[in-house]
C-alpha cells in the first residue's frame, strides 16, 4: 500500500476527493477496507460522534445472520388460477351441470314412455282373471317390460314374442299372489322324481 | 380271571359314569347356547313376526329396476294379528291383513279380498312363518354378527341342499329376532336381489295407523271356487329336492292368447310357474331371458312351447323345462 494511496484515502474520508479508481480498489482491497474503517472510527471519536456500544462490524455479522438462517421450503404463493386444483375443479362444475340436465331430460324421456306404454284397463291385452273373481286383476303392478300396442292385422313375430313373454310373467306375478297357501311344502321326505311321476299318474285316473 | 372281569366291570361302570356326565354337561351347554343353532333363530324370527307390535321399512333392490320402498307394520289389536304392507313408490299397492283376511288395494283393480294366512309380498313367508318347511330344501348355517341398519344382526346363510337354486345370506336381529336383510345369491355368488330394512321400530302399543282400519269397511272376501285341480295330460319328471306341485290348471291367458296349461311348483322360498301352450310357426323358438330377479326359459317340445318362469338360475329352469314329458294317452 503506498503513500500517495493513503493520503487519496485520507481526502475521500473527508469528502474533500473522490477518486474512482481508488472506489472500486476499496470494494475488493481488504486492507484498503479496513483502513477505510479505521478512519471513519477516528473522525468519529474526534467529533465525539460514537454510539455508546461499539460495533466494529455489522455486515459480517448479517452476512453470518443470513447464512445460518434456515432455507424457506414452502412454495412461493401463486395466483389462484394457476392452482392445479381451482383448475381442475372449475370445468368439472361445469360439467356435471350439462351433465345433470341431460340427465334429467333422459328421465323425463324415461317416464313419458312409461306413461304412454301404461296398459289400460279396456285394452284387449289385459290379461283375464283365470278366476273371474276380482274383474281385472290381471293388470297387476310389478312386471314393466313394454307393454306394445296392437296395430290390426299387421303385428310382426318379435312384437307377438315380446307380448307373449309380458303375459306370462304378468301371470306369473298373480298366479303367486293366488297361490293356494294351505298346502305347505312337507319339510322331512325329500321329493323324489318317480313320487312325482306316482301322483301324477294317479291323477289322470 | 375273576378278578380281571370285575377289574372290567368296573371300568365300564366308570365309562358309564362319565358318559352320563358328558351327556349332562352338553345338555347344559345347549340350553345355555341354544342361540348357536340356526333354527333357534328362525324360531325367534317367527315368533317376533307373529307377536310383536313393529313398524318396518324397507327397500327391495332387483338388477335393472327401480329401488321399490314398502311400508310393513304389524300388529295385535285385542288379540287379532294386523298387517299392513305398502308400496310407497309409484301408484302403489296396499295390502292389509285382518286375522285371516288379506285385503289388496291395487291401480286399475277394484279392491278385494282372499284368505289366507300371510301376505305372499317380498318378504318370503315361509322363512318368517313356517321355517320348518324349508329345512326338507336348503341347509341353515350360522355364520357370523355384523352391523345392519344400525343393530347388532345375526347373519345367516341358506344353501339349497342340491345347489341348483340361489341361495340366500339373511341378517336377523340380535334383540328382537326381527329380519333386517335379505339377499338372494346366484350359483356365482352375485346378489340377485336384495331387502334391506332401513328402519326397524319395537312399539309396546299397536301403531296408531291400525286403529283407523275399518273391518267392516273392508271388502268382502271373494269366494275362491276351490275347484280340484285340472288333470294334465303330462309330467315333470325332474324337479330340484324339495320342491312340490302346488297347483295345476287349465286357461286362457288373456283375450288373445290360446288356453295354456299351467304348473306351479313351490318349495316355500321360490314360486315357479310351468306354461305349456300351442304357438303360431313363427314363435316357436327357444328363449332364455332375465326379468329382474326372474328368469324365462321356453323351450319347443314337439308342438308345444314349455316356458318356466321363477327365480331360479337358467341351468335349473332349463332342466325342469326339458324334463316334462307328455303322457301317452
Amino acid at each position: 500500500m503506498t503513500q500517495s494511496k493513503i493520503e487519496k484515502l485520507s481526502s475521500l474520508v473527508d469528502g474533500e476527493s473522490i477518486d474512482e479508481q481508488l472506489i472500486d480498489e476499496l470494494s475488493t482491497d481488504s486492507e484498503l477496507s479496513q483502513k477505510w474503517q479505521t478512519y471513519h472510527l477516528t473522525r468519529d471519536i474526534m467529533r465525539k460522534d460514537v454510539p455508546d456500544v461499539i460495533n466494529f462490524d455489522i455486515s459480517e455479522q448479517v452476512a453470518k445472520a443470513i447464512a445460518e438462517e434456515p432455507a424457506i421450503v414452502a412454495p412461493k404463493p401463486r395466483r389462484w388460477e394457476s392452482l392445479p386444483l381451482i383448475g381442475n375443479v372449475v370445468p368439472l362444475i361445469q360439467q356435471s351441470g350439462q351433465f345433470a340436465i341431460a340427465a334429467s331430460v333422459a328421465v323425463a324421456v324415461i317416464i313419458g314412455v312409461q306413461q304412454y306404454n301404461q296398459p289400460l284397463p279396456d285394452e284387449p291385452y289385459v290379461t283375464t282373471n283365470a278366476r273371474g273373481d276380482f274383474g281385472t286383476l290381471g293388470v297387476a303392478s310389478g312386471v314393466s317390460l313394454e307393454q306394445t300396442r296392437p296395430i290390426q292385422g299387421q303385428r310382426s313375430d318379435a312384437q307377438e314374442q315380446r307380448r307373449r313373454i309380458n303375459a306370462l310373467l304378468r301371470d306369473h306375478q298373480n298366479q303367486m299372489r293366488l297361490k293356494p297357501q294351505a298346502v305347505k311344502v312337507e319339510s322331512t321326505k325329500q321329493e323324489d322324481d318317480t313320487k312325482v311321476v306316482d301322483e301324477e299318474a294317479t291323477e289322470q285316473k | 380271571m375273576k378278578k380281571q372281569r370285575n377289574k372290567s366291570s368296573r371300568l365300564s361302570s366308570y365309562l358309564r359314569k362319565s358318559l352320563t356326565l358328558l351327556a349332562l354337561i352338553s345338555c347344559l351347554s345347549v340350553s345355555a347356547n341354544s342361540f348357536n343353532n340356526p333354527q333357534a333363530w328362525l324360531q325367534k324370527l317367527s315368533q317376533a313376526t307373529s307377536e310383536l307390535n313393529f313398524n318396518v321399512s324397507f327397500v327391495v333392490l332387483k338388477p335393472n329396476a327401480d329401488v321399490e320402498p314398502y311400508v310393513w307394520r304389524h300388529a295385535i289389536v285385542n288379540g287379532v294379528e294386523f298387517e299392513h304392507l305398502n308400496l310407497l313408490n309409484g301408484p302403489g299397492r296396499e295390502v292389509v291383513r285382518v286375522g285371516p283376511n288379506i285385503s289388496y288395494f291395487e291401480p286399475y283393480t277394484p279392491p278385494y279380498t282372499l284368505q289366507s294366512s300371510s301376505i305372499n309380498g317380498p318378504v318370503p313367508y315361509q322363512l318368517i312363518k313356517n321355517y320348518e318347511s324349508l329345512l326338507g330344501s336348503y341347509n341353515f348355517v350360522l355364520v357370523g354378527r355384523s352391523r345392519v341398519s344400525g343393530r347388532a344382526a345375526q347373519q345367516i346363510r341358506m344353501v339349497s341342499h342340491d345347489k341348483n337354486r340361489y341361495a340366500y345370506n339373511l341378517w336377523l336381529d340380535q334383540a328382537s329376532g326381527l329380519i333386517l336383510r335379505l339377499d338372494t345369491l346366484d350359483l356365482n355368488g352375485q346378489v340377485v336381489e336384495q331387502l334391506q330394512v332401513t328402519s326397524l321400530e319395537i312399539t309396546e302399543q299397536p301403531d296408531a295407523y291400525f286403529a283407523r282400519i275399518e273391518s267392516s269397511e273392508l271388502p268382502r272376501v271373494a269366494a275362491l271356487n276351490n275347484r280340484t285341480d285340472s288333470a294334465l295330460s303330462w309330467q315333470i319328471n325332474w324337479l330340484p329336492s324339495g320342491m312340490k306341485v302346488i297347483k295345476k290348471d287349465v286357461r286362457r291367458l288373456s283375450a288373445n292368447d290360446g288356453t295354456v296349461e299351467y304348473m306351479m311348483l313351490s318349495d316355500g322360498m321360490v314360486d315357479i310357474s310351468v306354461y305349456l301352450q300351442q304357438l303360431p310357426n313363427g314363435l316357436s323358438q327357444q328363449t332364455a331371458l332375465k326379468h329382474q330377479a326372474n328368469t324365462l326359459v321356453t323351450m319347443q317340445r314337439d308342438s308345444l312351447a314349455v316356458t318356466v318362469i321363477g327365480k331360479l338360475p337358467a341351468k335349473t329352469a332349463g332342466a325342469i323345462a326339458s324334463s316334462i314329458g307328455i303322457i301317452p294317452q
